[in-house]
């Protein structure tokens, strides 16, 4: 086995485990830092975000406002004290990238522009067209070239975390090109793999978003918290689940059912508003609209498509071809390409699709796990910014935040303890080696593309918009039976060099144990909140937010060949205390109180 | 022991396997029949210089059917090659912005066309006039 | 749901580890008109041989992970449709020019090379700190770059490249367009370091013009004006050297 020695070594190259490298070589560029990626850096998901970052910017905003949307988004399930470092260090990291080359669109008098976006009472999301994730990931990438003590691991596949003296001290890899493993050791580990919604059938995600990290982390102990929280991203293409970003909406882009109507204004977001109006109409929160979405389709209102199911109308027909091909060019693209529509001339088709994992692995305000000297940061974590519900743009710049901060935390550390036991670590990546090896030689009949293609229609089925308890508890079932039938699948490669068949594997495995606990801890949540709607319960009951009962974290915790364990976990909250969550015109009336209660 | 062995294919025959390719090779042949056609003119210089026998006997020589149906051919050439050229141009003039928008690279390849036209035309009359 | 019908999908296969060299292996395929090819691909993966080996992540065009041979033109397999090749045989092979590591995955590692070699970040022409904001950037400076900062490094536009393939130490159109992306902004001071990259004997003037590259880009980038614009800067920087005391832009 190779054996390579790091400092601080992070898995994932996306937004966030970029933005960690670099902090990392900034904050002391003697430290060997091994960044460990199971495809391009570029390749990562973070390239398909669109819409942009959200900082504050404009004079009329304040940190105070973003700190609120964040929270009141969130449904008050948000760790109160990290929102507040997350809104004050937004336009900072947001300016750093600037000055890397990341290309803002600007204003005519040559300053960084600014567009609204859902649930923002200003607007100040940072955008780049609408290919900001792009953007961002390929600067971060491109600047992180500059630092030669950034050692890339590209197309390598991690496969555990090795484990010492109560300390994280490194990672085991295949090398993708040969199929050959590598230990790396590092006195600190950051996690950066993104989210796992691929557990899900239609969905925005690439097919690398399988929560490797999230899986590895929860092996090791570390709890998966508020898992239950799914966001559904109201605009998506159907079948493909392709995202039509919020921008769409925040440009001026109109939803609008069979009738050609507004419908959101039925929902809580009224009144009808002509122009784009923050927090109103298509500017409410993802959550609200997903859920209008099926309240539309219960009522049978929704357009009825022969190939695409049921959908709604994303109509932005008004805006005209030069404003959308400047704006838009990406969603121009897109809708021609994938749907043969001229956006200019026709509406678009659109429904929900899964888009993000709010929850993660549970870290406190600094990135740091349970499990002292490994960090998490991104998607695949839980900070505790994004509560029962992200709002658009919180998460390209929670990347940069949270990246930028666990890289110089994990560089800290790192300066400060001594190397591991590096024969132990070698025995325990050798048995690691030999565990992910019998799975490719497994001789069982199961195919992992059949169990995958159950699991992702189970999930969808137990733990969409709504969720019901006899479903969810389906769900529960079918993911147990799925993880024994995954003990006797049989690949058709054996093979050494690329085999991907293998490394699809892998990934189910932990998907599996993803999928596990998100259905355990959404059934566990009887309230609604946030994204997680319920439609049952004694009269209704969990159909209703309960703040006595469930104000907490939930956190699953892995037990061997088992369902997880599920405990909970206090929400810290410092100036906001849960209030009605409304949008619209009773939003604006809400705020004016709370104002006024201020004074 | 890596079990890499990547493949490298073979670029023999390279440019017969895409029209694209195809074009170019004829267009960068189709130079030859440029140079071809430099050397009859300093031929035509040399023998000017050699005094009027020689410049006549040129004269002669280009009138033969020969000559003419090997002008024709260089003609033919010539053109493509400058219809292939043209066609290349927008890739190798540096991006030209007017008022914030890209110039269309048609109109840069039938900018090239009017500017070789013309030049062609005035030439023609200056000659012309000449004679 | 649209009828389905069958498409016949070739794909050159090498499995390095029992083919002496690539083959061919022709699959019947049942496709709806919403299928893309990449999803052909993956259909043969998970329902007729599991070792088919490709790369592909973002499904939507920007994280240029599937590009392929698709009836001998390098695309994106992920927004090319199969209705539009049905009833023929769509033909699939791994991107000219690289070396094949095994089916459709080739080696990119000489392609991540050249990206770094050219300095692909900014060198501050005036470093600023974040207390100072943001760099003020007028729409005629913006629109000077922005339209070389689409490169997703799918590198269609290498396998397009005859040069590439003939002198596999050609820069390239990709990683050009990313530095002359570099020298126009207007943020950057770094165009000295990176023209002795560019006017090097791997560096634009291996450029046959062919002109292919900037077709089959699937971001309308035109890389291949960034090679030919960078002749002209090179050559000028080469003759300036002579005339000024300062010598060009070194």
């Amino acid at each position: 086995m190779e054996i390579y020695k790091a400092d601080v070594i992070i898995v994932g190259g996306g937004g966030a485990g970029l933005r960690a490298a670099i902090a990392v070589a900034e904050s002391e560029p003697s430290l060997k830092i091994a960044l460990v990626s199971k495809v391009y850096p570029m390749r990562s998901h973070t390239v398909s975000a669109e819409g942009g970052a959200a900082g504050v910017k404009r004079p009329d905003d304040s940190l105070e406002y973003h700190f609120h949307d964040t929270v009141g988004g969130g449904d008050w399930l948000c760790e109160q004290d990290v929102v507040e470092y997350f809104v004050e260090q937004a336009p900072i990291e947001l300016t750093r990238i600037e000055h890397w080359g990341c290309p803002w669109s600007r204003a005519a008098d040559g300053h960084v522009n600014v567009r609204p976006f859902g649930g923002m009472k200003i607007q100040r999301t940072w955008f780049a067209a609408d290919k900001s994730g792009f953007h961002i990931l390929h600067t971060l990438f491109q600047t992180s070239i500059k630092y030669p003590s950034i050692k890339r691991f590209d197309e390598y596949f991690c496969v555990d975390l090795l484990e010492e003296d109560g300390r994280c001290q490194g990672v085991v890899a295949i090398e993708m090109a040969t199929g050959e493993f590598t230990m790396i050791e590092g006195k600190t580990v950051i996690l950066a793999t993104g989210g796992a919604g691929r557990v899900f059938r239609e969905s925005t995600l690439g097919g690398i978003v399988t929560g490797d990290g999230m899986a590895l982390a929860f092996r090791h102990g570390v709890a998966l918290r508020d898992m239950e929280f799914m966001q559904y991203h109201p605009t998506c293409m159907p079948i493909t689940g392709l995202l039509f970003t919020e921008a769409c909406r925040g440009e001026g882009g109109y939803l609008v059912n069979k009738d050609g109507y507004r419908y959101l204004q039925d929902y809580g977001l009224g009144p009808l508003q002509d122009k784009p109006k923050n927090k109103y109409m298509e500017l409410g929160p993802r959550d609200r609209l997903s859920q209008a979405f099926w309240h539309e389709q219960q009522k049978g209102r929704t357009i009825e498509h022969p190939v695409f199911g049921s959908v709604v109308h994303l109509d932005m027909r008004h805006l005209g071809e030069a404003y959308l091909r400047e704006r838009l060019p990406l969603i121009y693209e897109m809708a021609e390409t994938f749907m043969g529509i001229d956006p200019a001339k026709d509406p678009i088709p659109v429904r929900p699709g899964i888009h993000y994992t709010m929850g993660g692995i549970k870290v406190d305000g600094k990135c740091e796990t349970s499990l002292p000297g490994l960090y998490a940061i991104g998607e695949c974590a839980s900070v505790g910014i994004h509560g029962a519900n992200r709002l658009g743009s919180n998460s390209l710049t929670e990347l940069l935040v949270f990246g930028k901060q666990a890289g110089d935390e994990a560089a800290a550390r790192a300066r400060s303890v001594a190397p591991g036991n590096s024969a132990s670590l070698q025995k325990q990546a050798e048995a690691a080696e030999e565990r992910v090896l019998a799975l490719k030689n497994k001789t069982g009949t199961e195919r992992i593309s059949a169990i995958r293609k159950e699991m992702v229609k189970s999930m969808e089925d137990g733990c969409g918009i709504y969720r019901l308890e006899e479903t969810m508890r389906q769900t529960c079932d079918k993911l147990a039976e799925l993880r024994e039938r995954f003990k006797n699948i049989s690949l058709d490669d054996k093979t050494s060099v690329w085999n991907t068949e293998w490394l699809n594997a892998i990934e189910l495995d932990y998907q599996l144990d993803v999928a596990q606990s998100m259905a355990h801890s959404a059934i566990e949540r009887r309230e609604s909140r946030g994204a997680h709607q319920r439609l049952d319960g004694p009269d209704g009951a969990y159909t209703q937010r309960d703040d006595v009962n469930f104000l907490k974290h939930s956190e699953a915790y892995y037990v061997p060949d088992s369902a997880p364990r599920i405990d909970y976990g206090d929400v810290k909250i410092t100036k906001s205390p849960p209030a009605a969550r409304v949008y619209g015109a009773a939003g604006e009336q809400a705020d004016a109180e709370r104002n006024a209660s201020h004074v | 022991m890596s079990k890499r062995r990547p493949y490298v294919r073979s670029k023999s025959g390279w440019w017969k396997k895409d029209p694209y390719y195809v074009e170019y090779m004829v267009h960068e042949s189709t130079a030859l029949f440029v140079a071809a056609y430099a050397i009859v003119l300093t031929i035509g210089t040399v023998c000017l210089a050699a005094g009027e026998a020689a410049w006549n006997g040129y004269l002669e020589a280009m009138k033969s059917p020969l000559s003419i149906i090997f002008h024709l051919i260089l003609l033919a050439a010539i053109v493509y090659h400058a219809f292939t050229w043209f066609k290349l141009f927008p890739l190798t003039t540096p991006p030209v912005v007017l008022g914030g928008k890209k110039l269309e690279p048609e109109l840069i390849v039938r900018g090239g066309w009017v500017v070789a036209v013309g030049v062609a035309v005035v030439s023609f009359v200056i000659v012309w006039g000449l004679a | 749901m649209s009828e389905q019908k069958i498409i016949e999908i070739e794909i050159l296969r090498y499995l390095p580890e029992s083919d002496q060299e690539p083959r061919s292996e022709i699959y019947k395929v049942p496709f709806t008109d919403d299928m893309s090819v990449l999803q052909g691909v993956q259909y043969i993966k998970d329902n007729f041989d599991g070792s088919l080996t490709f790369r592909w992540s973002c499904r939507m065009a920007i994280c240029g992970s599937c590009g392929m041979m698709i009836n001998g033109i390098p695309k994106l397999a992920c927004e090319n449709f199969i209705r539009d090749y049905y009833p023929k045989r769509i033909t699939v092979e791994a991107l000219n020019n690289f070396p094949i590591e095994k089916d459709l995955v080739v080696d990119l590692s000489g392609f991540i090379e050249k990206l770094e070699a050219i300095q692909p970040y900014i060198i501050p022409k005036e470093p600023r700190t974040v207390e100072q904001g943001e760099y003020i950037q007028t729409p005629a400076q913006f629109s000077e770059y922005i339209q070389f900062t689409s490169c997703i490094n799918c590198t269609l536009c290498y396998a397009a490249c005859p040069q590439v393939g003939l002198d596999p130490d050609f820069i390239g159109p990709g990683a050009m367009a990313l530095l002359y992306r570099y020298n126009r902004d207007s943020r950057d001071g770094g165009e000295a370091q990176r023209m002795e990259v560019a006017a090097s004997t791997e560096g634009v003037f291996v450029c046959g013009a062919t002109g292919y590259c900037s077709e089959v880009c699937p971001k309308k980038v035109d890389p291949g004006n960034a090679v030919n614009v960078n002749k002209i800067n090179a050559a000028k920087d080469y003759f300036l050297r002579f005339l000024s005391p300062k010598g060009g832009a070194k």
